[in-house]
């Protein structure tokens, strides 16, 4: 989406609902999740203003009135009923097939990452292992962790638990992937826009999981291989 | 067909049961299912009030970033027994109670097919929660892992207190309750109908109850054999679950969503079915597209069991195109029904009564939530907003939003033939009022709040997060919607004493249940109308409508 229609489809979307949008997405994935997202809202609410709209009609325009004789008793019209099973079922259809196209582009695994991270989840921290330089990074629920990541670059997420399931979640990547133990998964993703992102697991894991958050700070490529040489310099000297 | 021709009954029936001792030995030992209906109703009344009240403790702590009022521990109890409660204490039980009074009525048998199993499942449901509640009374508090009870959390080494034992018992009692509650409409609808009505005349009510006892005699049991397997872990090491010992955290979620996701059509279609019951009644017209409906229900019965994994979109085991498909094909037949629904408004009469009230309040709101349920049925977006306060929101619109102000509609329409009194009109409609500003209030700025990151289940979040404003909003609306519940009870109780009394047929009704008195004798009839299409009671009066057209109740009895 480009960067003219964005502002205008926000404002649509403020006053449709109260800002019912997904935020800004932050990595090339998450601006088809935005798109997909955008276009199931617009969908609906042309069904909920058909069906809301249709309801209330009903109730104004055949409000029962003192005196009113028993109205027509009809009760079928098959015709009626094919077209409005087939409306949904048509709209649905459209719905599936764009999830499906917009799931291959989300799913689309980087084979050549830049940069690859092992994610470790654990009651109520992360372990973040930054393959082929031994940079690790680990935090807690007293400490959260911050790591940082280059903008631009396919990177990839090697997720897994040392103990229950968590979740990690970049609320501005618009994607999430769960840290399932015994079991190996990954999330490839490209950050679009530099800046200071949250991160917090989704699924609920325990006393601490309100407490299991962790920083992501996107930066240009060089300012990340400066980032990495200190931490291998502190590493280094630790 | 099953009915019994020795059944003629348009005269008197011998009564089958007891002179009724009144006094609490009765209703310790009743085996008639109105009473049986209204114990299940109390008490699941009783839960909804109690498990309301844990979410009014989490709406109160959420109201401000820190923890002011409960610690993390309590905080995840809370919500771990308020799902629990609301879903298989009291929606669930509030069907069964419901269709334990209404089913009978509605075809015009004298009880249950079952009656001793019948009394029987009630108190093993009473047993399931006293059981699955007394966690709180334990050193180490009620169970804390969400009431999906996902492992390894759930696991001894993880959570080792006595409160999720007692969960897992209790539920799997409750189970086995719900299961042998379901054998026992099966059998009543096919077998006890009174001769004239066929299948295809029977109340779309009953046609809920039937598919939705379908629906517990194909899941239930998956859920107890988990349950099952999650016990054995515990407590002699199965090694089902745990990952370590080669299990599989994955098969766990399989089994709860295969019952999981059935479960919220087992709490949504009798539901569905009490507003198609409202709608035509105070629409003076029959309901459109009898069999749409009926055909419709047994869709959603048969999809409901081929969706459950679009719980697991992100757990990268399962094949999400599938299950994206079948979860957004569900949307249709429930789409058929709302225009069913439409059509039988159209060019009607309509009267809002409280009942119709409610049902439209649920019509709005249920819509709403069956909207996200298709956001929430592709994947990409699943990806964005699973886990966090949008499916909160979501489900509260299915559940609150659909089942609650349903559950309401049929208890103004419906107790008035219990009770033999009409509930207050005005207070009514206060309460009315009162619950879809307060629901709405709680529950839409939940959309917001998930969509910008606010994941659930979540005791704490920090003031930088800028999710206070909308937590403080949802916190006011809880505390409208405990007033509207106080509304409602204290309608309940004045009514009890001082309401107008009913007469047989308050609303102008078309099923059987109206063809007797408020409340029925023990053995239900003195008179049976003849039954030639699905509204034998419309029919008897010859057509007329029963009450003026104003739609104020009318006279005293009917016949």
């Amino acid at each position: 989406m480009s960067t003219k229609q964005r502002p205008i489809l926000a404002a649509a979307c403020v006053a449709a609902t109260l800002s019912a949008c997904v935020p800004e997405p932050a990595d090339v994935q998450g601006e088809s999740v935005e798109r997909l997202y955008n276009f199931f809202f617009i969908v609906a609410a042309v069904v909920f203003v058909l069906v809301a709209g249709l309801i209330t009609w009903s109730l104004v325009r055949y409000r029962a009135k003192p005196g009113d004789e028993l109205p027509k008793q009809f009760d079928r019209n098959l015709k009626l009923e094919l077209t409005w099973f087939a409306i949904p079922l048509a709209t649905v259809v459209v719905l599936f097939v764009l999830s499906a196209q917009v799931l291959g582009e989300v799913n689309a695994e980087s084979t050549n990452p830049s940069v690859t991270v092992g994610v470790e989840g654990f009651q109520w921290g992360w372990r973040f292992i930054y393959e082929g330089s031994g940079v690790v990074v680990i935090g807690d629920a007293t400490e959260r962790p911050e790591i940082v990541l280059p903008v631009g670059q396919p990177l990839t997420f090697n997720l897994e638990s040392a103990d229950v399931v968590h979740s990690f979640w970049v609320p501005r990547f618009l994607i999430k992937r769960d840290m399932v133990p015994g079991q190996q998964n990954s999330l490839s993703l490209t950050i679009s826009e530099a800046g200071v992102y949250r991160g917090v697991c989704t699924e609920f894991c325990g006393l601490l999981h309100s407490k299991m958050n962790f920083v992501l700070r996107a930066v240009s490529p060089s300012q990340f291989e400066g980032w990495l040489d200190e931490q291998r310099t502190i590493d280094g000297n630790g | 067909m099953a009915t019994v021709d020795s059944r003629e009954r348009s005269t008197a029936v011998a009564p089958q049961h007891d002179v009724p001792r009144g006094g609490v030995v009765d209703w310790l030992t009743t085996t008639d299912h109105k009473k049986i209906g209204i114990l299940y109703l109390v008490s699941a009344v009783g839960f909804f009030v109690l498990s309301g009240l844990l979410s009014l403790v989490i709406r109160a702590e959420l109201a401000a970033p820190g923890l002011q009022i409960v610690g993390h521990q309590e905080y995840n109890e809370l919500f771990t027994m308020h799902g629990t409660g609301m879903v298989f204490f009291f929606v669930v039980p509030t069907a069964i109670g419901l269709g334990n009074y209404f089913v009978p009525l509605q075809i015009g048998a004298p009880d249950v097919a079952y009656p001793r199993l019948n009394a029987f499942t009630y108190w093993l449901y009473i047993a399931g929660g006293l059981i699955t509640f007394s966690g709180f009374l334990t050193a180490g508090g009620a169970a804390a892992v969400g009431w999906t009870g996902y492992a390894p959390l759930s696991l001894n080494t993880f959570s080792p207190g006595a409160g999720v034992d007692l969960w897992i018992v209790g539920l799997l009692v409750s189970g086995v309750s719900g299961i042998l509650g379901a054998v026992n409409f099966i059998a009543t609808i096919f077998g006890m109908r009174v001769p004239g009505m066929t299948m295809f005349r029977i109340p779309i009510f009953c046609w809920n109850i039937l598919v939705t006892s379908g629906l517990i005699l194909f899941t239930f049991p998956v859920l107890s054999a988990a349950f099952a397997m999650l016990y054995i872990d515990r407590q002699i090491g199965g090694f089902f679950f745990d990952p370590g010992a080669g299990g599989d955290p994955i098969l766990w979620q399989h089994l709860f969503w295969f019952f999981g996701h059935p479960e919220v059509y087992i709490m949504i279609l009798p539901f569905f079915g009490v507003v198609t019951e409202i709608i035509p009644v105070f629409s003076r017209k029959p309901v459109f597209g009898y069999s749409g409906f009926v055909f419709a229900t047994l869709l959603i019965g048969g999809y409901s069991l081929s969706v459950w994994a679009h719980h697991m979109f992100t757990t990268g085991a399962v094949n999400n195109p599938f299950f994206a498909a079948t979860s957004m094909i569900i949307a249709v037949p429930t789409g058929v029904k709302f225009f069913n629904w439409i059509a039988t408004m159209w060019r009607g009469r309509i009267s809002l009564q409280t009942p119709m009230l409610f049902s439209v309040g649920f019509l709005f709101m249920f819509l709403i939530g069956g909207i996200t349920g298709v956001f929430l049925a592709s994947p990409p977006i699943d990806y964005h907003v699973h886990d966090t306060y949008y499916v909160v929101a979501h489900f509260h619109y299915v559940l609150f939003g659909g089942s609650v102000f349903a559950i309401f509609a049929a208890f103004y329409y419906w107790i008035p033939k219990i009770s033999g009194r009409l509930m207050n009109e005005g207070l009514g409609k206060l309460h009315f009022w009162l619950l879809i500003i307060g629901f709405n209030m709680t529950f839409f700025p939940m959309h917001v709040l998930g969509l910008n990151g606010m994941n659930r289940r979540i005791s704490d979040y920090s003031a930088a997060s800028g999710w206070q404003p909308l937590n403080i909003l949802a916190t006011a609306g809880a505390g409208i919607l405990a007033a509207a519940v106080t509304v409602f009870l204290i309608n309940f109780f004045v009514s009890m004493k001082k309401g107008e009394p009913a007469g047989d047929d308050p609303w102008g009704g078309y099923s059987l249940e109206w063809a007797t008195t408020s409340p029925p004798p023990p053995h239900n009839f003195h008179r049976i109308p003849p039954v030639h299409s699905e509204r034998p009671v419309f029919d008897d009066r010859g057509g007329r409508p029963r009450a003026g057209a104003d739609g104020k109740p009318g006279g005293r009895r009917s016949g």
